[in-house]
């Protein structure tokens, strides 16, 4: 602590009192919801209001992993959420990394072009997902124009389960390819020009300059980005609901709990609302976030460690 | 004359290659909304016919359509009242939160500090959420709503960042001077600390202006749905007509650009920094 110059005695007091709503409202709104997360996990709460909630044990999540089709169904899930964040993470990443060097080089109408790869983060997945239903119509839509001139065709998010998929996939890459080229581009401006210049006196190539200079030299935002675009893309799934619904072959884990624990659609009541189930799915998805976002961390820390000393 | 003649450079490849990918990437990055302006101008018709000819006049009735028949003035209003007094509420607790963080001047700041970034690795809080808000009686209900959206640990953690580049000297002179705390943080802190204001304020305005789960889960009542919600429901009705719904895809973007356009700084300098520090 530190000198305080507002007062002794009760006026000492002041920024404690005002500091309390803040913290009490993230405390009761945040924090300890999360952390009760982990308790309604071995309960069968339900959406009932006043309804008894009664301990489980590890009930739901031996329902989860374990029981017949509907294990089955979480494992799809699992798998289908590891799928698109693999997919999400490696094409956004490179996407992000190379967009960001491409506006970075110093060319005219640089800025035009930063601002119309970025505005899609902004616009939120209701807009982002009804674009690209527009664009994606499959009754002689522009993409349904593209695939005829090709002398194909598709039906898109109307498709099989794995062709739905996938344009989820392109559709969140373009939404958020421009928060990753960001991060990048702030990465490259800390780059001192001087380091490439030198690099080209000592006629160093290119691909050179890159794998000597600016990768190295970007390791901060490389780790930023790595481990956003990972965390977000496994917890990622309003997409899927503003662009496909909940279609049985389609779902990530994010979507699951959201179904179980507030029904699929919203005309459905309350009493269905599995909340114990959900939370427990809940627990499974953070405990698999957390894995995966430590072993990142792990590889990324050593790496850092590798190039700077 | 000789220099005249040798004046052109030779074409950089290196340049004609990048414009050539920027301008790709602008096709794909544009092409979707240009899509969507086109259609809103088209006839329902003219749609079924032609989906992707261009629209031969200018027709504003799809705008006027999804004005009136989606309920766009309700749920527009809403979604204002929901994100302007959610903002405020943050904006001004926050602030008096980051401040004493950021100086020292209560104690175990550091442990309320880093009770902030860990809720950034903790499970979603959805479920027990739901449940507080149940028993609390403020399910269906526009102040629980606001409530919900009155936190935000990573803008927290930009504020406290940007307090600590405010000369401390700056507290000691004004006390001297005779102002208090109150005092000393409405006229003198909040002016100096704008710019990282704006930035968390908008972050966190466009996040909640955005926002489709939570109404989904919290508000059943048609009369509070939030724009996203009146979309999702528009969508649901007048799917088939792509038109008048394009019409309404537009009026919803047109404030997010506007705002995104004027504001643009700001939100990148947050993203940014949330990034690296959060």
């Amino acid at each position: 602590m530190i000198a305080y110059h507002f007062g002794r005695g009760r006026a000492r007091l002041a920024p404690y009192l005002f500091l309390i709503p803040g913290l009490l409202l993230y405390l009761i709104i945040a924090l300890g919801p999360s952390l009760a997360t982990a308790g309604f996990s071995f309960t069968n709460a339900t959406g009932i209001r006043g309804a008894p909630i009664n301990w489980v044990g590890f009930e739901n999540y031996k329902e989860f992993l374990l029981l017949g089709q509907a294990a089955k169904d979480n494992f799809g899930a699992l798998g289908r959420t590891l799928i698109f964040c693999f997919f999400v993470t490696t094409i956004q990443f490179s996407l992000g990394l190379f967009v960001a060097m491409l506006v970075n080089q110093g060319l005219k109408g640089t800025n035009f072009f930063r601002t119309l790869y970025f505005m899609p983060v902004i616009l939120g997945a209701v807009i982002q997902g009804l674009i690209w239903s527009l664009f994606l119509y499959p009754l002689g839509g522009p993409m349904a124009r593209l695939l005829e001139f090709f002398g194909t065709s598709s039906e898109f998010l109307g498709g099989a389960p794995a062709v739905a998929f996938t344009w989820v996939i392109v559709v969140q890459i373009w939404a958020n390819m421009g928060t990753t080229m960001i991060i990048f581009l702030a990465g490259l401006q800390t780059i001192p020009t001087e380091m490439y210049e030198a690099a080209e006196i000592d006629g160093a190539s290119k691909w050179q300059i890159f794998k000597n200079v600016t990768w190295p030299l970007l390791t901060p935002s490389v780790n930023t980005n790595l481990l956003l675009n990972i965390i977000g893309s496994l917890q990622a799934w309003q997409l899927f609901l503003v662009l496909i619904g909940y279609r049985n072959g389609t779902q990530v884990l994010g979507y699951m709990i959201y179904a179980q624990g507030f029904g699929q659609t919203s005309g459905s009541t309350s009493s269905s609302f599995r909340q114990g189930y959900a939370a427990a799915a809940s627990i499974i998805l953070f405990i698999l976030v957390l894995i995966i976002g430590s072993i990142t961390q792990t590889i990324l820390n050593r790496r850092e460690r590798r190039i700077l000393g | 004359m000789k220099a005249a003649i040798k004046i052109h450079k030779p074409i950089k490849w290196g340049r004609v290659g990048s414009y050539a990918i920027l301008i790709l990437f602008a096709i794909i990055y544009a092409s979707p909304l240009l899509i969507l302006v086109n259609t809103s101008l088209k006839t329902l018709p003219d749609f079924m016919k032609n989906a992707t000819s261009i629209a031969s006049s200018f027709n504003f009735k799809n705008f006027i359509d999804a004005w009136t028949k989606a309920n766009f003035p309700r749920y527009l209003t809403n979604s204002l009242i929901y994100t302007v007094s959610a903002t405020l509420i943050f904006v001004v607790t926050a602030v008096f939160v980051a401040f004493p963080i950021s100086r020292r001047y209560i104690k175990g700041a550091n442990i309320i500090l880093s009770l902030f970034v860990v809720a950034l690795f903790l499970p979603p809080a959805l479920i027990p959420q739901f449940q507080l808000m149940l028993a609390l009686g403020l399910y269906n209900n526009p102040i629980g709503y606001i409530l919900l959206f009155t936190i935000n640990p990573i803008g927290m953690v930009i504020l406290v960042n940007y307090i600590k580049t405010i000369p401390k000297e700056l507290d000691e002179a004004a006390a001297l001077d005779g102002c208090g705390y109150l005092k000393f943080m409405t006229s003198i802190l909040f002016p100096l600390i704008r710019p990282a204001v704006a930035t968390v304020a908008v972050l966190h305005a466009i996040g909640i202006w955005n926002e489709l789960i939570l109404p989904t889960i919290y508000l059943t009542n048609k009369d509070y749905y939030p724009i996203t919600r009146g979309m999702i429901v528009f969508q649901g009705v007048y799917g088939s007509n792509w038109p008048t719904l394009a019409a309404a895809v537009l009026l919803m973007t047109l404030p997010m650009l506007l705002i995104f356009l004027l504001m643009q700084r700001y939100i990148i300098s947050g993203l940014t920094q949330g990034a690296v520090k959060g």
